[in-house]
């Protein structure tokens, strides 16, 4: 394997910097050589996505060059880098969802050359052939499962025959087995001379897959290395600029039971069944788990909980008391709180902290009459933002707080109400790390105090590192609730594929 | 009775025109995301300007082309606010309404010193007795099915589209998509213009306050009825100009048969037909879920 | 509360450029039809009270649906509708109280109607407002030339009854109509209701975000339909005002009532939807009705210029770069 590639690109001295001031990247060199696999490791907000995006064309540098195939470049946008070979699939998909498969494919490659309707099937067919797998062309890309679209991406990406591919996070979607299936692929282009750019943050992914690393750190290259060379404790320190702290969770004493799901059936959007009869208990002072890939009906399961969504069969007992058919602002009173999976649905980012802080616990802010008392909303924001380390103030509209500031006025807005059950999807995704790592040891604190946490994730580190008890979920079922003791990252990456073992 | 069903017939065959070409202009711009409130108003003022137009000039082809070009003038207005400015575009449909009621009745006045109608100015032409057919409806036609190959069969038709269902994606794939929904919306308001035209120099013969008496959004229905096809607004136009020759036809048939009544006051209660008839039928057959995904949501690039 | 001021007279004085520009564009002297329309639209406070009213109203039932989301175009019909029905009533009855508050009833059945089309069926609330706008008009047209003219005066409705009108106050020289302080204690209310209340603060969030509305346990759709019933009684009553404190009867052409609903999208807008600056906004709008109905006369200006005017300047406040300007940083 010494051959010795030829450079395909490079990037010198690409310096980004926003009109609000924000420094993205400074003075970052990166190369990538034909026939390699090329990780781009750092955490969220490192600045990854961002050079990707300027060497596609999408956002223009603030200074710097690119050089691509010997030549220096000014791409104008992502249709002029397409034109010359580079291609990128990006973590939420490019792909006009409520048309066909074919119909994407005959969009995106009419925008090369003129090309009819039945080269453009020949292609994708020719694609399908080299790779191994087939997607239906005629089905509409929105019926498909998130794994199934993924591929699609790929395949429309290689119908114009790139010389360079970037992956943006590409596994965030995928369970453990696809994730595999999806390292043969790259490694098949690889074979062929393509050249790789592989987006991730999860040191392990950059250990099994990529050939050389090249790490960023708040904006700043760090190094790039041959990966063998390095291993994933030292790439953890170039990441982070220190050791990664993982929470310290103590042996747990579970209480009685606070809650009771039996045999839940809940319908989805489009009225598919997306949670088929799922059970299980919680108890006091215990985080339970829910592990599982985005799109294998937790939403739905969450929002039932909620009493967002409608439950079709089955029952929702809270300390004996039957919920199920309790709006989600009756059971916000009975001690029930949610934190969903996106900001933009927990939080009205046009409104300020303290308009925020009252949304889920109207009635209690509420004097005669239905009139709202003010004051008392200012306090209750003063509280959060002061427990829960917020940078800004009680009137600070909330959009303009940074991500992790929001995060934390949400999670703290619904700890701070002391509730029996806290249900929580997702709650570090996105965040950097020190952000994570607060989220993270408040909800054990919580969990302290003998509260109890239903914990939705996909992410496998941090359902280990939270979780006394973990259940799978997978098309709609709970395949295994095991405790976190009995359970290694192998076993639970099966069973979030599927596979019973 | 037959020759009942006759005139009503190419009645309603004219007063499809105006419906047709406004909803088919407006089927290409919604398809591409951009909503245009503002129909009522580009009709009122083309009708307007081709009257005016067609009296200096004694043409009415030149009226037609008039029109055409207050379209096109409206649609780039519409089209800088809504996709380069990205502003509210109902609210700027809104207000374009009255904008150009105000400037057309400003204009009516200014020129001919009245406050109600133009004098009656020269119209095209009819062929084909006893069913009268402007030589404007088989073009209408033609321009709706033209419309509807392209969109539903060309790539050119697929990446507009794209532009309404997913402008991230579309952009993704290489698609202008400012551009393009500016276009989008030019092209719409210019059909609107040549309808509005059409009512003037292809129908009533004048100018009146009430020309357009929200024509305009009987052919925005008529958008949302269609299932945002052109080739269905066809349908959608030929049924509501029957209810508007109806409305015009029922008060004039029941006073032949009692000549004592007011005919005046008789005929506003009918006027009501048509609208009616949109409300009812939008109510029973309209479909949640078949218009573009992205329809009137500005579209902001990063 | 001094923010909404601010911020509503930076509008109101782009719009005077807005103005401005306009008539120097389309031959005007502008210096003179400006003076005039101001001088006039200010020299007789209490007619500028009486003009106020109306459109304090149907700005209100343009602006609380649009806080929520919903655009509510149907003022004009549901400004009708009241002003019909309280006609009828205080006909009938001569008790201006009931009168006023059929007015309301009526104006609300009707926007609930459109709402209720909107929610259960998807119909875009536009263009079933325009419909029903377009029935009542001609409805009201038939009407009154059909059923209830005045034999004497035949070219306008029977007139409200003595004892149902709306009178006026007198305050040393000033003369004020009953129906101004009636419009701004409304709009006081509206503006405790959309910011100190526990439904006000639904419906925003409902307006702003309806997914995360969910998330809290408020319901959309009742949001929807309760903004758009206040609206529509919101301009039911500014009919019934307008009918029962100064026109007294509805002319056969309807002169006095046309318009006021889309005048009073202007108002909403230029008034940035808030309650208080409304109040501001539809006393300068009306100065410039006012003062250009004086400018008809004097400069031969028709009052269609106040349309393409207010047209305009929707236009321009839909584009939120330039709303932005006018919004002052806190």
């Amino acid at each position: 394997m010494e051959v010795l590639s030829l450079k395909l690109v490079e990037m010198r001295g690409i310096t980004k910097v926003y009109p609000d001031g924000v420094v993205a990247l400074r003075g970052v060199d990166f190369e990538a050589s034909e026939g390699e696999i090329h990780g781009l490791l750092g955490e969220n907000g490192a600045g990854k996505t961002t050079l990707m995006r300027i060497l596609y064309g999408e956002i223009k540098q603030t200074s710097g060059e690119i050089i691509f195939s010997g030549r220096a470049v000014s791409f104008k946008g992502p249709w002029d880098s397409m034109r010359s070979g580079i291609s990128m699939v990006y973590q939420r998909f490019s792909l006009v969802p409520t048309m066909s498969v074919l119909e994407n494919f005959y969009l995106y490659l009419s925008s090369f050359q003129r090309v009819g309707i039945e080269e453009v099937k020949r292609r994708a067919e020719d694609v399908m052939e080299r790779l191994k797998f087939r997607v239906p062309l005629e089905a509409n890309v929105e019926d498909l499962p998130v794994g199934v679209q993924q591929r699609v991406e790929i395949i429309k990406v290689l119908l114009s025959r790139p010389k360079l591919i970037i992956f943006d996070e590409p596994t965030s979607v995928l369970t453990p087995i696809e994730s595999r299936e999806l390292f043969r692929i790259l490694k098949e282009l690889r074979e062929e001379g393509i050249a790789i750019i592989f987006i991730t943050h999860k040191l392990r992914e950059v250990k099994e897959i990529t050939d050389r690393v090249t790490i960023l750190r708040k904006g700043e290259r760090v190094g790039t290395y041959e990966t063998p060379s390095v291993s994933e404790e030292e790439l953890a320190i170039m990441m982070v600029g220190r050791g990664i702290v993982p929470a310290k969770r103590s042996v747990s004493s579970p209480g009685g039971e606070v809650m009771r799901v039996e045999d839940l059936w809940v319908r989805d959007d489009r009225g598919l069944h997306a949670v088929k009869g799922v059970s299980f208990e919680l108890h006091e002072g215990e985080i339970f788990g829910i592990a599982g890939v985005q799109g294998n009906g937790q939403l739905e399961l969450a929002e039932a909980l909620a009493g967002m969504r409608r439950v079709e069969r089955g029952r929702i007992l809270l300390d004996g008391r039957d919920i199920t058919d309790l709006p989600a602002e009756a059971r916000y009173r009975e001690g029930l709180a949610y934190i969903p999976d996106s900001r933009a649905v927990g939080l009205v980012l046009e409104m300020n902290l303290m308009e925020n802080s009252i949304l889920t616990s109207l009635r209690s802010f509420l004097g005669r009459g239905g009139r709202i008392i003010w004051p008392r909303a200012s306090g209750r924001a003063g509280e959060i933002i002061e427990r829960f380390n917020i940078v800004g103030s009680v009137r600070s509209q909330v959009k303009y707080l940074s991500g992790g500031n929001q995060q934390r006025l949400l999670v703290g807005r619904e700890i701070i109400k002391a509730p029996k059950v806290l249900i929580v999807s997702e709650p570090t995704q996105g965040l950097d790390v020190a952000a994570t790592e607060f989220i993270r040891s408040t909800l054990l604190k919580f969990r302290e105090e003998g509260r109890s946490i239903i914990l939705i994730s996909s992410d496998l580190d941090e359902i280990f590192e939270l979780c006394d008890r973990i259940a799978v979920i997978y098309e709609g079922k709970f395949v295994g609730i095991e405790r976190s003791e009995n359970l290694t990252l192998e076993r639970l990456g099966l069973l979030m594929g599927g596979v019973n073992a | 009775m037959i020759e009942d069903l006759l005139s009503l017939t190419s009645q309603a065959l004219v007063a499809m025109i105006p419906l047709l070409l406004a909803s088919v202009g407006e089927i290409v711009t919604e398809r591409s995301g951009v909503v245009n409130i503002g129909l009522e108003g580009i009709l009122i003022l083309s009708a307007f300007v081709s009257s005016l137009v067609t009296f200096s000039t004694n043409d009415p082809y030149l009226g037609l082309l008039a029109g055409a070009l207050s379209g096109l003038s409206a649609g780039l207005l519409h089209g800088f606010i809504s996709v380069y400015l990205r502003g509210d575009q109902i609210i700027a449909g809104v207000g374009f309404n009255t904008f150009a009621y105000g400037i057309s009745i400003l204009g009516l006045i200014n020129t001919w010193g009245h406050h109600g109608a133009s004098p009656m100015v020269s119209k095209i032409p009819f062929f084909g007795a006893p069913l009268y057919i402007s030589p404007l409806l088989p073009i209408a036609l033609i321009i709706a099915i033209i419309c509807w190959f392209w969109l539903f069969r060309t790539s050119s038709g697929l990446r507009l589209r794209a532009c309404g269902e997913d402008p991230r994606a579309a952009e993704a794939m290489g698609v202008n998509v400012l551009r393009t929904r500016f276009l989008a919306t030019l092209l719409g308001a210019t059909l609107t213009g040549i309808g509005g035209a059409y009512i003037v120099v292809g129908w009533i013969g004048q100018f009146t306050r009430h020309i357009s008496a929200g024509r305009g959004f009987i052919a925005l229905a008529i958008v949302a009825l269609s299932g945002w096809n052109p080739a269905l607004s066809i349908a959608g136009s030929f049924i509501f100009g029957f209810f508007d020759a109806i409305s015009l036809y029922l008060p004039v048939k029941i006073q032949l048969i009692n000549p004592g009544l007011n005919l005046t006051s008789l005929s506003y209660i009918f006027r009501i037909i048509p609208y009616l008839g949109v409300l009812i039928i939008v109510s029973s057959l309209f479909r949640r879920g078949r218009a573009p995904r992205d329809l009137g949501r500005p579209y902001i690039k990063e | 509360m001094r923010r909404i001021i601010l911020e509503v007279s930076l509008s109101i004085i782009m719009s005077f450029f807005i103005g401005y520009i306009m008539l120097i564009l389309m031959g005007y002297d502008a210096n003179i039809v400006f003076s005039i329309v101001i001088r006039e639209g200010l020299s007789n406070p209490t007619y500028l009270m009486i003009r106020s009213t109306p459109l304090i109203l149907t700005a209100l039932a343009f602006s609380i649906p649009s806080l929520v989301g919903v655009f509510n175009i149907g003022g004009e019909g549901q400004f009708y509708l009241g002003a019909l029905a309280s006609l009828l009533i205080a006909y009938v009855t001569g008790n201006p109280l009931l009168s006023m508050l059929i007015g309301m009833a009526a104006g609300g059945l009707l926007s609930a109607l459109i709402a209720l089309i909107k929610v259960k069926r998807g119909v875009n609330e536009v263009v079933t407002s325009i419909m029903f706008n377009w029935m009542i008009y001609f409805s009201l047209l038939y009407l009154i030339s059909t059923y209830l003219f005045d034999p004497l005066m035949p070219y306008q409705s029977v007139s409200v009854p003595k004892a149902a009108r709306i009178d006026y106050l007198r305050i040393q020289s000033l003369s004020i109509p009953i129906i101004f302080p009636i419009a701004v204690l409304t709009s006081l209310a509206m503006y405790f209701l959309i910011y100190h209340s526990a439904l006000g603060y639904r419906m925003r969030v409902v307006g702003i975000s309806p997914r995360t509305a969910r998330y809290a346990g408020f319901n959309p759709e009742s949001s929807i339909i309760v903004s758009m019933i206040i609206g529509g009684a919101m301009s039911g009553l500014g009919g019934s005002l307008l009918i029962l404190g100064h026109t007294h009867a509805i002319d056969s052409t309807m002169s006095g009532l046309y318009g006021m609903g889309f005048a009073g999208i202007g108002a909403g807008l230029l008034g940035r939807n808030n309650p208080i600056g409304i109040i501001l906004s539809s006393i300068f709008l009306s100065m410039l009705l006012i003062g250009g109905e004086a400018a008809e006369l004097r400069a031969r200006v028709p009052t269609e210029l106040a349309d393409a005017l207010i047209g305009m300047i929707v236009i321009v406040l839909s584009v939120p770069y330039l709303v932005r300007i006018l919004r002052v940083r806190r």
